[in-house]
């Protein structure tokens, strides 16, 4: 793990947890209603300070705290087109799938790859501090996979190069 | 498939070689399709020893005008027939007057079954050929008085809807440039880092290659025809060039030089394509991967909470989800 990104995933690990202090929060606008404060955003008074993290320019995560619901939006470092191809395929696949990942957006907020929402239900259906580990090991595996597909792609391109001229020799 | 692509098609060949060899003919129709729109049309309309083989290829007339009749001519010359209605060459293999030779018959198969490589052979054949002269031509010619003709016209090929090859024989050299439409932005960047290596392969490890080059506007050859043709602006277009030197051309090494060129635009696709399919199989092993590491944050469900509860009467109750 690189110099920079230990003390970063351990920045968004902390404030994650410290974020994910959800309760039950009946809609205050809507009779009968229980929705993500953080989405319906029709109550001001019971959203909390968005919070941005950045490794670097490229590389950021964004917090979006209420009262029943957290938005962890995460920004993917693309360094050239092959890696902005590549981020934007895997994400797209992950949302295709979010059926089965229940804390994961459909689209992601503006400006970020891929978004995570979270609501009290899930904590309470699930661990809250391995809901923090998935986001952190999310964070790790995808740029290793981005990158990994990457030198794959190089590798494979010049192996066929290689192989197609060859019998020119 | 292996790496490389065969030249000739296999289908018509496994066809061939059954019909051949088996001593009871029967009854053929069969439609085989081959890279570039090229379809063959197989089938027995008279008798069920003579078989008729017909090829429909989409830029048969470019090719005439380079002297496909010619090259065919030489490869099947007695087996050429009447061409179907509806496509473009057709060949006719009577059973009952085949070589004795197995060593002939099999290399009758092997013919027919590069009908696709042999008629888009021809061009390259003119190229090389008009090499060879404007070499000559070159070399007699004192070095005071340069020869003024030391390139031949570009000869166009429009193999598919929306590419083509271009070909142009030089003194020095016989240039080949392939044009690439790419729909996907995918597909793009993919052939990008493809073509990049195709570039370097060269400096890097194998010498004698020809040269490659890639860019996306027109090559300076090619710049007067290019504007005359359809550029609809749908998807990216590429140049692609490959530079074949004398030491390609020489008798021994133009035939399968010629058999290898050809296939580049099938080969780069497919190996695109396996760099996509191998990229989405990648996908969902890491999907897969994310799936558990999500899944341990469920608490285990004791097994004693599953079991329905009963009360002392005997009635069992649910608690509500």
């Amino acid at each position: 793990m690189s110099q920079s990104l230990r003390p970063y995933l351990k920045c968004v690990r902390s404030s994650l947890t410290a974020a994910m202090s959800l309760s039950d929060f009946a809609s205050q606008t809507a009779e009968r209603h229980n929705v993500p404060e953080i989405e319906a955003g029709k109550s001001p008074e019971v959203l909390l300070n968005p919070l941005t993290i950045s490794r670097n320019e490229q590389e950021r995560v964004l917090i979006e705290p209420s009262v029943n619901s957290i938005r962890v939006s995460i920004k993917i470092k693309q360094a050239d087109e092959i890696e902005v191809i590549l981020v934007h395929k895997f994400t797209r696949f992950l949302t295709q799938r979010a059926e089965n990942f229940f804390i994961l957006r459909r689209k992601p907020v503006k400006g970020y790859d891929i978004s995570f929402l979270i609501t009290n239900f899930h904590t309470e259906a699930m661990l809250k501090h391995k809901l923090v580990d998935f986001i952190i090991h999310f964070m790790e595996e995808v740029d290793k996979e981005i990158s990994e597909m990457k030198l794959f792609l190089n590798a494979r391109a010049r192996f066929v190069a290689e192989a197609f001229l060859t019998p020119f020799d | 498939m292996s790496l490389l692509l065969e030249y000739h098609n296999l289908l018509l060949k496994t066809l061939l070689t059954e019909r051949l060899n088996s001593s009871t003919p029967t009854g053929i129709d069969q439609i085989i399709s081959d890279f570039d729109n090229v379809t063959y049309h197989v089938s027995t309309p008279e008798k069920k020893t003579q078989i008729l083989i017909s090829i429909s290829i989409k830029c048969f007339q470019d090719l005439l005008q380079h002297g496909a009749q010619g090259v065919l001519e030489r490869e099947y010359g007695p087996y050429i027939t009447e061409t179907e209605a509806g496509y473009d060459f057709s060949l006719l293999i009577d059973l009952e007057a085949l070589p004795e030779d197995p060593a002939e018959r099999e290399d009758l198969v092997r013919r027919v079954s590069l009908l696709r490589r042999n008629t888009l052979a021809a061009p390259f054949e003119k190229a090389i050929n008009t090499h060879h002269q404007l070499a000559e031509a070159a070399k007699s010619a004192s070095p005071e008085s340069a020869p003024q003709q030391n390139e031949s016209e570009v000869m166009v090929i429009r193999y598919r809807d929306e590419e083509a090859m271009y070909i142009q024989a030089s003194h020095d050299r016989v240039t080949v440039i392939f044009s690439t439409v790419f729909r996907e932005e995918t597909d793009r960047i993919f052939g990008k880092v493809f073509l990049s290596e195709f570039v370097d392969a060269r400096r890097r490890a194998i010498q004698n290659a020809p040269q490659v080059l890639y860019r996306n506007d027109p090559p300076l050859e090619i710049r007067g025809l290019v504007d005359e043709q359809q550029q609809q602006g749908q998807g990216e277009i590429g140049y692609v060039t490959f530079v074949l030197f004398p030491r390609h051309l020489t008798a021994q090494r133009r035939e399968e030089n010629i058999s290898h060129i050809q296939t580049f635009r099938d080969y780069f696709h497919y190996h695109i394509k396996a760099a996509k399919a191998y990229m989405h199989s990648r996908m969902r092993r890491r999907v897969a991967d994310f799936l558990k590491v999500l899944n341990r944050a469920k608490p285990e469900v004791e097994e004693g909470e599953k079991k329905e509860r009963k009360t002392a009467t005997g009635r069992s109750f649910r608690v509500q989800a």
